[in-house]
């Protein structure tokens, strides 16, 4: 579903955010980004949606390479990649309803399958009696719930998730956890980039580990060294 | 589709309503140079249509010697004629019809009509190709002033001179202040476009992460800049319309010999000008929009 042959990302010519990275992660796998702050996960995200494009190497997502991909079709690559972030990012003045359907709106879906869909999506995050509710109405677990139902309604490939539990107190992130362990069973490819040691060593998934822009581990069934 | 378009519209008028005052501001500016602009071509088309009442299409008369005989006035006729590339035509009028045309002149002052009958000159009307042009009506009448028999030009070229130099300057300086304006108004736009970007940074992020194409994400904005040029374009016509009939109907007072009754527009014209405008607003609304669009998307 996404491979990364000989991937190095600069920044200004002087920071390297990643070095000569190479994985595959098949369709449906459930991988952890980890490592410390700067090393180089969330760069991997933006590369993954081509928010960023790489000096260096060829990303492949869904067979094809995205770094070679016209501009105009980036949007239709994105219709297949869910993404969830630290800060939620969600729609203040719209409601909970409103900032998943917005997701549907902006590519262009008809306003019966908006209808359909959202309402079902929020009982799949465990949401579906907040609907008309507003974000600061929301706890910081809810919040990421809607980010995710946001990430998921269009039934993506993958979801890029950046260290969605970082704001969550444990309790709440485990709950994250089982949701996005429940999305991943239906098919879908999670990549998470954390450093939420608890976390990954509770999951029991394949990690990829970074340090300073190179991989230096990539186990199945890891844990957080 | 429709969808798309329901979208399209209802988030240009959010946007509208959410920067109200920065609209309002950017509707303004492109109202006041637009209507600058609008007024330059009505004020041309006045000074042209006076310009061609003071002509009245025989630019000059020359006068030809009392008992001039008909040699000596083919003369002079085939040396006016042969100055094709500025002479547009010639009538004479000899001494009866001359009469005829100084007893309708002079018909209540009978005492210079008497003075005048005994020495009264034949004349020719020239009309010059070129009749707007004060430079070739004085080149004409020293030329013509030398020919023999000829004993007076007459030619309204003070009048004609100083009418199109004032139309130059008030001219050229109004449409450079306009275009200057309009310039500013193209910029006020912009800004707004850029601020409204600024204000929905966060909404364009998500959206451009969903998978909205940029056209998705520009349109309502650039359409929110096109209704504030073809706004401001309203203004600019609405007050062109109301200035001009205002304008005629205070010139239709003014008295018939006071030779100014000209200095208006009419007959469509104004219409036409207004239509130009709601073009010329547009465009700038578009262009300061479409580039504020494009250069802010990337939020």
């Amino acid at each position: 579903m996404i491979k990364l042959e000989n991937v190095t990302k600069t920044y200004s010519h002087e920071v390297t955010a990643l070095q000569n990275a190479n994985f595959d992660i098949a369709k449906g796998e459930f991988v952890f980004l980890v490592g410390p702050s700067g090393s180089g996960k969330s760069t991997m995200l933006r590369l993954m949606n081509r928010q960023e494009r790489p000096e260096k190497g060829a990303v492949w997502v869904a067979g094809r390479n995205i770094n070679d991909m016209p501009d105009a079709k980036v949007p239709h690559l994105r219709r297949n990649i869910g993404n969830i972030f630290q800060d939620y990012k969600l729609l203040a003045n719209k409601t909970v309803f409103e900032n998943v359907a917005f997701a549907l709106e902006v590519i262009g879906r008809p306003r019966h399958v908006i209808r359909q869909q959202v309402p079902a999506v929020l009982d799949l995050v465990g949401l579906g009696g907040k609907q008309e509710r507003f974000p600061h109405q929301l706890s910081g677990g809810e919040q990421q719930r809607v980010s995710i139902a946001r990430a998921f309604v269009n039934r993506p490939l993958i979801l890029l998730a950046d260290e969605p539990t970082g704001n969550l107190d444990p309790a709440t992130g485990e709950g994250i956890m089982r949701l996005l362990d429940r999305i991943n069973k239906t098919g879908t490819t999670v990549v998470m980039a954390t450093h939420d040691q608890r976390i990954v060593n509770m999951m029991r998934k394949r990690v990829i580990q970074f340090d300073r822009g190179v991989i230096v581990r990539d186990q199945a069934r890891g844990v957080y060294e | 589709m429709i969808s798309r378009i329901r979208y399209t519209f209802r988030e240009m008028w959010a946007s509208l309503s959410r920067n109200l005052t920065l609209t309002v501001a950017a509707i303004i500016t492109s109202a006041v140079s637009l209507l600058m602009v609008g007024g330059s071509f009505l004020i041309q088309r006045a000074f042209d249509n006076q310009l061609k009442l003071w002509t009245g299409g025989v630019e000059m008369i020359v006068y030809v010697k009392h008992g001039a005989d008909d040699s000596q006035v083919q003369l002079i006729e085939a040396a006016l004629l042969s100055q094709k590339s500025v002479v547009a035509g010639a009538t004479y009028c000899d001494e009866t019809c001359s009469l005829d045309v100084a007893k309708t002149l002079f018909a209540t002052d009978p005492s210079a009509l008497e003075q005048l009958t005994p020495q009264i000159p034949s004349f020719f009307k020239v009309k010059p190709v070129d009749q707007g042009s004060s430079e070739v009506l004085r080149s004409l009448k020293t030329e013509f002033s030398a020919l023999p028999n000829v004993t007076d030009v007459r030619t309204p070229d003070d009048a004609v001179a100083t009418l199109s130099r004032l139309k130059n300057i008030i001219g050229v300086r109004i449409l450079v202040v306009s275009v200057v304006l309009l310039f500013a108004s193209a910029l006020l736009i912009w800004n707004t476009i850029r601020t409204a970007m600024f204000a929905r940074r966060r909404e364009i992020e998500v959206m451009k992460l969903v998978g909205a194409t940029n056209w998705f994400i520009r349109l309502p904005f650039m359409l929110e800049g096109l209704l504030q040029g073809i706004a401001g374009a309203g203004f600019a016509s609405a007050v062109l319309l109301l200035a001009n009939s205002n304008w005629t109907s205070g010139v239709s007072g003014f008295p018939i010999n006071s030779g100014l009754r000209a200095f208006v527009v009419t007959v469509g014209y104004p219409w036409v000008v207004c239509f130009g405008l709601v073009v010329l607003g547009a465009l700038v609304g578009a262009i300061g929009s479409a580039t504020a669009a494009s250069r802010f998307l990337d939020v």
